[in-house]
């Protein structure tokens, strides 16, 4: 049986919602800005934060030494190890 | 007894729908099936970035590998929002190369540029049973699921030295900005490119693939190689990928997306066009571009086989440049076409993508430049020869190799420009690669503050010589390190 089911009677409630998503609304409107105004704002604090990283553990890798030029650097001897590893930074981060 | 078996025969036939009610039905029917598909598309095509994943995460050593996935996840976090709120406004609205005039909503404009913006009702739920509808938001999402890959694409040229943020604000720029814009341009029934010169890409060669290498070029030039790429020669070395089972794989998966991504190109209604539709509504089928895709890869594997002597990362990009090489024709291409053109475009990317590495000496870690850029660029030069004079769009504009010139010409610079430039401010403001100290020790312990694969000894790195000897890499780089540091030594890192 076509249209048995009461979805047209019930339909205005779902469309006038203002969560739902009713067009040009006041509601629309303050949330596609909330909305990028937080999309604006976690790029910024992915630069800040990820530069606030880089920053401490380069400082950390260059205050252990860990990175000083090998005396003859074309000749690479046995037993020669890779750069270590300096750990984590004392600064990971909120 | 006659009497009783009337009264029911009148009582069903007035429960019977009526010849309107069941074309009513019919419409939704046909609207619910090209909903359902769009949807499948897109949960197909999540495929393509698990694979992008798994593809850069295995070519990445072993003290990279964490930060070079997390690029591809955040890829999602940054460019849904912004091509939501910018991305699909520029392609609902900028056929004509600028934005349309009244386009601030349906009620000023009606038609698709209206429904675009994100406070319309194209872009939220709504009950619409209609193109305008609800179908506009799968419609979206397969758009959506474009710009990942585009953004994805640069990503692997860019790993083992690229800031994280750097990368996401490229993402943004390219996945919501400047694909999207060739796509209005080019890849629309409206576009101008399509309604004045027949431009013809169909399953997006060029407007996804070329213009993601070419904007990736452009940040390959300001990011520079990786340190201890290159001798003092200018010779290329090359870095062990760290699992290349993952890599492979990672393609493969790649693979299995692009057939939610080809059959996302294609449109169909039932109740308003006889057959499927490619994206410039002119007349295809499903099963047309399935056999092009499918012997793309097999010529596209044949080819990178041969060029590169059986080495298995260059066979299997041999199959996804082969793809590329021909998506521009699919909805027209012969599978033995297909299958010979994709084989061209899987030798040629071997030695593009030597020439690019060892002659011009630009490091892309994946050859995404070779592989998407050159051959998205030529997938469209092929289809000016092979499918020349072809009606493409609703106002039947014969393709021609000078529609295809056009396309070319337009659509470098803008990708190249805008990823060159906004590279280069990042690069001013050293926000676009990490410092060299952290470089060397692997940025996963400054990003994450850990090493993932805690149980098993860190063996020293090796790197192959340009006379393929394969040597500890340790010197090379504090060497690579001495020469980028130079006199800088004594600065602050963050100065750097």
């Amino acid at each position: 049986m076509i249209d048995s089911f009461p979805y047209e009677s019930w339909d205005e409630v779902t469309t006038t919602f203002w969560t739902f998503g009713p067009e040009n609304s006041t509601g629309t409107y303050v949330l596609t800005v909330l909305g990028i105004a937080l999309m604006v704002l976690a790029l910024v604090y992915w630069v800040w934060l990820e530069n606030k990283k880089l920053n401490a553990q380069a400082e950390l890798l260059r205050g252990a030494g860990a990175l000083l030029p090998p005396a003859s650097p074309t000749a690479p001897g046995p037993g020669f190890k890779e750069p270590p590893l300096a750990g984590p930074s004392t600064d990971p981060g909120p | 007894m006659t009497s009783s078996l009337a009264s029911v025969l009148s009582a069903l036939l007035a429960q019977a729908p009526t010849t309107e009610e069941l074309q009513e039905q019919i419409n939704l029917d046909s609207l619910v099936l090209l909903e359902v598909f769009y949807f499948f598309t897109v949960v197909i095509m999540w495929l393509i970035h698990v694979g992008f994943m798994a593809y850069e995460a295995g070519v990445a050593r072993r003290k990279n590998i964490m930060s070079t996935a997390m690029k591809n996840i955040l890829t999602i976090a940054v460019v849904t929002p912004s091509f939501y709120y910018f991305g699909w406004y520029i392609y609902g609205c900028f056929e004509h190369g600028g934005p349309a005039e009244g386009h601030a909503g349906p009620a000023e404009f009606p038609g698709f540029c209206g429904l675009t913006a994100p406070w319309s009702e194209g872009m939220a739920g709504n009950l619409e049973s209609s193109l305008t509808g609800h179908l506009s938001l799968v419609f979206f999402l397969a758009f959506l699921l474009f710009s990942w890959t585009t953004a994805s694409i640069m990503s692997g040229a860019l790993i083992e030295r690229v800031r994280l943020s750097a990368y996401l604000i490229l993402a943004v720029v390219l996945g919501s900005g400047v694909w999207i814009m060739d796509a209005a341009w080019g890849w629309s029934a409206g576009g101008w490119l399509t309604t004045n010169y027949g431009f013809h890409d169909s399953i997006a060669s060029l407007v996804v693939h070329g213009v993601a290498g070419a904007f990736t070029l452009g940040v390959l030039l300001n990011l520079g190689p990786r340190i201890g790429k290159y001798d003092i020669q200018g010779r290329a070395r090359a870095f062990r990928p760290h699992n290349t089972h993952l890599t492979l794989m990672g393609l493969m998966l790649i693979f299995t997306g692009f057939y939610g991504f080809y059959a996302a190109c294609l449109f169909i209604q039932s109740t308003v066009f006889p057959g499927w539709l490619n994206i410039y509504l002119s007349p295809t089928t499903l099963g047309t571009i399935a056999m092009v895709i499918t012997f793309g890869f097999a010529g596209g594997f044949t080819g990178g086989w041969i060029a590169s002597k059986g080495d298995p990362f260059w066979t299997l990009s041999g199959g996804l440049a082969g793809v590329i090489s021909v998506s521009a024709g699919a909805d027209v291409y012969h599978p033995s076409l297909a299958y010979l053109l994709a084989a061209s475009g899987g030798l040629l990317v071997v030695w593009v993508g030597g020439y690019i590495e060892k002659k011009l000496r630009v490091d892309d870690a994946v050859g995404a430049v070779a592989v998407h850029g050159f051959c998205g660029f030529y997938g469209v030069f092929l289809v000016g020869i092979f499918a020349g004079g072809f009606p493409t769009g609703v106002n039947n504009v014969p393709s021609s190799f000078g529609g295809q010139l056009m396309g070319m010409l337009a659509f470098f610079p803008l990708a190249f420009l805008p990823g060159y430039i906004v590279s280069w401010v990042l690069k001013k403001a050293n926000l676009l690669r990490v410092p060299p100290e952290v470089e060397l020790e692997g940025l996963d312990m400054a990003e994450f503050q850990q090493d993932f694969f805690p149980e098993f000894e860190r063996v020293p790195e090796t790197v192959v010589l340009p006379d393929g000897q394969e040597v500890e890499a340790g010197p090379i780089l504090l060497e690579g390190y001495a020469q980028v540091n130079g006199d800088r030594a004594g600065e602050p890192a963050g100065r750097r």
